[in-house]
């Protein structure tokens, strides 16, 4: 069996142990609880729905990375070579991204499959934090000043903590 | 125009396959988040801020860690937090960690991502948390 095969079965496994205990700790809060356990399930449910609209646009942007782009193209614009134009794209990228992080995981993987740094998917991660469709609300709760202090401290710790991360996990 | 369709149609059953793979993962996490968004309340994660302000930050960005919903949620929380009287550094230190850290997310984190990823981009994460808030809040009062 070849590395990735290895790595695949491991996933499977792995997520499958998973499911096992979450239906576990459902089971034990129904059994506690009936009451929280139907809410818990409820909250899931709204979850779902929220984000199976992205997941849909993160199925087609796979689909689209494996028709279009090869593995020398992510490893040229995002890889060990890319630079200021692989930074840019990291930080742009998770800022403009939608929806929870764990949605983005499977595509972030793949590329990073494919040759993209792991410095650039800690940048991208980092700077998801900022909510463009959300930072009016900051600004109405905490001031303007605020907003713009901690965007831009986000935005220059997403590249620093993307350089360290290269560093340490770099073979 | 057959080739392009012919690649399509692999990269589809390709993505598909992925996505079914992870599936079990995936659907385990929204069950975490949905239990999770149940069991910690706001009322208990007020409960939890008392004492000097690095213990508040460590709070905050502990809090903000287990936290999960939608972003606007860790501002009007965070809102609260500052009425009651907790420190803005803890305020910050929570509304960063409430997006960039998440323990329900961590499981498929490490299967897609692996351990060694997995713990750096925390451990980078938990670290900056405290970082920036303190950066963040005492620059905002140097100008104000």
């Amino acid at each position: 069996m070849s590395p990735k095969e290895t790595a695949v079965k491991k996933r499977k496994k792995s997520g499958m142990v998973m499911l096992g205990i979450v239906a576990l700790l459902y089971l034990i809060t129904f059994f506690l609880s009936p009451e929280t356990g139907k809410q818990a399930l409820a909250a899931s449910g709204g979850v779902l729905k929220m984000i199976a609209p992205i997941l849909l646009i993160v199925f087609f942007l796979m689909a689209l990375l494996n028709t279009s782009i090869d593995s020398k193209y992510i490893a040229k614009h995002l890889g060990k070579e890319s630079g200021v134009k692989g930074w840019l794209i990291a930080l742009g990228g998770g800022i403009l991204s939608h929806g929870p992080a764990y949605v983005w995981y499977p595509m972030l993987s793949e590329m990073r499959e494919q040759g993209a740094r792991d410095g650039l998917i800690v940048a991208f991660f980092y700077t998801r934090s900022i909510k463009l469709p959300w930072l009016p609300l900051m600004v109405s709760y905490f001031g303007l000043l605020f907003t713009v202090l901690l965007t831009f401290f986000v935005i220059l710790s997403a590249w620093l903590q993307g350089l360290i991360a290269d560093r340490l996990l770099s073979k | 125009m057959s080739k392009l369709k012919q690649r399509l149609s692999k990269a589809l059953k390709h993505t598909a396959r992925s996505l079914w793979m992870i599936m079990p993962m995936l659907v385990a996490v929204i069950g975490l988040i949905g239990l999770f968004e149940t069991v910690i309340t706001p009322e208990m994660l007020r409960s939890l801020f008392n004492g000097s302000t690095f213990r508040e930050i460590i709070v905050g960005i502990l809090s903000g860690g287990v936290s999960v919903g939608q972003p606007f949620l860790s501002y009007a929380i965070g809102g609260e937090l500052l009425h009651d009287g907790v420190s803005l550094y803890a305020v910050t230190a929570f509304i960063l960690s409430f997006v960039t850290l998440g323990v329900v997310q961590l499981p498929l984190e490490w299967a897609l991502f692996g351990t060694r990823f997995t713990v750096v981009r925390n451990l980078l994460s938990l670290l900056f948390a405290f970082l920036i808030s303190v950066a963040t809040v005492y620059l905002l009062e140097c100008f104000q």
